[in-house]
């Protein structure tokens, strides 16, 4: 079995696939290319670790260049990790067993251009081993489900980025499976092409599948996914559950205060809190202060006399938070000692 | 035989077990063959084979009557394995780099298929391919050789079903070589060992000789007694000149040169599986 020794297969399952309900394991993955004439290391992983459970939307968010198709490589077996360990349903991809309960889409799918999308789907329903007569009744659906029932029976060699996209998704789908990992699937496609995979995405987490997918389209990620892993350069610099990193990247709060009738000694109390920034409003203030401010600023204004009216953390987008790590991680990289 | 796995819908999926994968490696081979029987180079080889068949009707016109037979049948013999060991060394090389080149690999191997049946799917879609190429010769050449008054017997039949266990050992050289090389190189690799595997012979008897340059130099020694050990003795399957000769090919000299073919295959597309299951796909 690729990149994992008979001794560490039962390892592998008891170390990190312990959990029914964990589908994907990925733990300290590391991936160093060998490149140009004198073989010179390229690290594209650097100890990824993160897990999905079952259910769940996760999305792989990263910009072009960082990792993110070299690490789904990993989970599917193309790629023999250089260190660290992978498993799916508990088992290493190397095992087909597991992959059987996958469904992949390669970014920018390629297919056999003289196939039909009726002969992709037989071929790829034969290698899960589907009967004949299931292979057609769910050619058909599918093929209706993305939109490619007029074009069945055309090869692809005509077929356009968005049409071999839809084909990736059907074949994806071919064997029912559990889990759907599909790299980039909304590249390539018009707006109302882009619109209908996200409806169809939306569907299958109904369904109950479990979706894992990548993109360095935020607004995709935020819209359709309710855990993410960012990773920048190799590096996983954040994971979890979206609200949870949202929430947790929270560093400001937005304070609405009312005063009392003299007003100008609850405002002067006030001006002690050290606060972001200030607005008079017709019915008291509106404050913006660092969130670990919030309890003195509740403290002094209970003594001043002002009325707490509302309190919100001030949410972060996907974007501002992916922006904040990845520039974190690289200053702080930069100022590390080689 | 392993249960069959029963999804949240419905859908059987028998991937467990040895019929499963009979299932996987068909789907693979017959994939390979509607791939290969497209490309321009095999139609190209077929046909400049089914042009040298016609020329032969010339050439034996310039024969005495009675050996018009007997030199379609020396053409035949000479040219059908030629232009089919042609095909399965360039294509052979070829067949794992274009599912690299266009990437369709991508889409195959993360389904629930083991690499090495991948690649004895490629290979027995290409041994077909190779059957279908050399029925279709040899059928032309029959009739050439009708029209000349000639008759297929079977010891022609024999020499033929030895050229195809050659064509079977030269693509699972190419498929070790595939896994391992660009098809360029994989292609003259292939071809050096069908060079070498052909004059196997010779070299063994050069090496047995009593002077000479395989006996005087230790290095050349060296070298002579390497490639005999890793080639392969293509020779044991061209037994075109004893048949021209009349001799008769007894069925146990044949069986035992299909096994040696079959040890042969065995071990590269060990080999080759080996090989292809430490590959990265990049």
């Amino acid at each position: 079995m690729r990149g994992y020794p008979a001794r560490r297969r039962c390892v592998i399952s008891q170390a990190i696939g312990e959990s029914a309900q964990t589908i994907v394991a990925v733990h300290q993955l590391a991936k160093t290319f060998r490149v140009g004439f004198w073989a010179r290391p390229v690290a594209a992983l650097r100890q990824v670790t993160f897990e999905m459970r079952r259910g769940e939307s996760l999305g792989y968010l990263g910009p072009n260049g960082s990792g993110k198709t070299t690490s789904i490589k990993c989970m599917l077996g193309l790629i023999a990790p250089s260190a660290g360990q992978v498993a799916l349903f508990g088992r290493p991809p190397s095992d087909p067993l597991a992959r059987a309960r996958v469904g992949f889409l390669a970014e920018s799918p390629y297919f056999y251009d003289y196939l039909t999308p009726n002969e992709v789907l037989d071929y790829v329903a034969k290698l899960y081993g589907i009967d004949g007569p299931t292979r057609r009744k769910r050619s058909r659906a599918l093929l209706g489900q993305v939109g490619l029932d007029h074009a069945a029976h055309r090869p692809l060699r005509g077929f356009s980025k968005g049409m071999l996209q839809r084909v990736g998704i059907a074949q994806s789908l071919i064997a029912d499976p559990e889990l759907l990992v599909w790299d980039e699937p909304l590249s390539g496609l018009d707006p109302v092409g882009r619109n209908e995979v996200r409806e169809l995405m939306g569907e299958l987490r109904r369904q109950g599948k479990s979706l894992f997918f990548s993109s360095h389209v935020l607004s995709d990620i935020e819209s359709l996914c309710d855990a993410v892993c960012i990773l920048d350069q190799g590096v996983a610099v954040a994971q979890g559950k979206l609200t949870d990193l949202l929430r947790a990247d929270a560093l400001e709060s937005v304070a609405h205060l009312g005063l009392p009738d003299d007003g100008g000694a609850a405002l002067l109390a006030l001006q002690a809190v050290p606060l972001s920034h200030w607005e008079p409003l017709a019915d008291g203030q509106r404050v913006v202060l660092p969130t670990a401010q919030v309890a003195e600023l509740c403290r002094v204004a209970v003594q001043a006399g002002a009325t707490l009216r509302e309190l919100n953390p001030r949410r972060d987008s996907l974007e501002q938070l992916f922006l904040r790590k990845a520039v974190t991680r690289r200053q702080d990289s930069v100022g590390s000692p080689a | 035989m392993s249960a069959p796995h029963t999804t949240a819908s419905g859908v059987v999926l028998r991937t467990s077990g040895p019929l499963a994968a009979l299932l996987r490696m068909s789907a693979v081979a017959s994939n390979t063959v509607r791939e290969a029987g497209r490309a321009k180079l095999f139609y190209g080889l077929l046909g400049a084979a089914i042009l040298l068949l016609a020329f032969s009707i010339v050439l034996s016109d310039l024969a005495l009557v009675d050996q018009k037979a007997r030199l379609v049948q020396s053409f035949g013999l000479a040219v059908i394995p030629l232009v089919c060991v042609a095909t399965a060394t360039l294509m052979g090389g070829l067949l794992l780099h274009q599912e690299l080149d266009r990437k369709t690999l991508y889409a195959i191997l993360p389904k629930p298929i083991a690499r090495s049946e991948f690649l004895i799917g490629k290979f027995v879609g290409m041994a077909a391919l190779l059957g279908i190429e050399l029925g279709v010769l040899v059928l032309c050449w029959w009739g050439v050789l009708h029209l000349r008054g000639g008759t297929l017997t079977g010891a022609l039949v024999r020499a033929f079903g030895l050229a195809y266990v050659e064509l079977l050992v030269v693509t699972a050289v190419a498929l070790v070589f595939s896994a391992l090389s660009r098809p360029v190189l994989a292609g003259v690799l292939t071809l050096g060992v069908v060079v070498v595997g052909r004059t196997n012979y010779v070299l063994a008897d050069l090496l047995a000789a009593t002077k000479g340059v395989f006996v005087e130099v230790p290095a050349m020694r060296s070298l002579g007694k390497l490639l005999v050990a890793v080639v392969p003795d293509l020779s044991t399957f061209a037994v075109a000149d004893p048949v021209l000769q009349g001799w008769v090919v007894p069925w146990a000299y044949c069986v035992s040169a299909a096994l040696y073919g079959a040890a042969w295959v065995a071990a590269c597309v060990v080999a080759a599986a080996l090989l292809f299951e430490r590959r990265d796909f990049t």
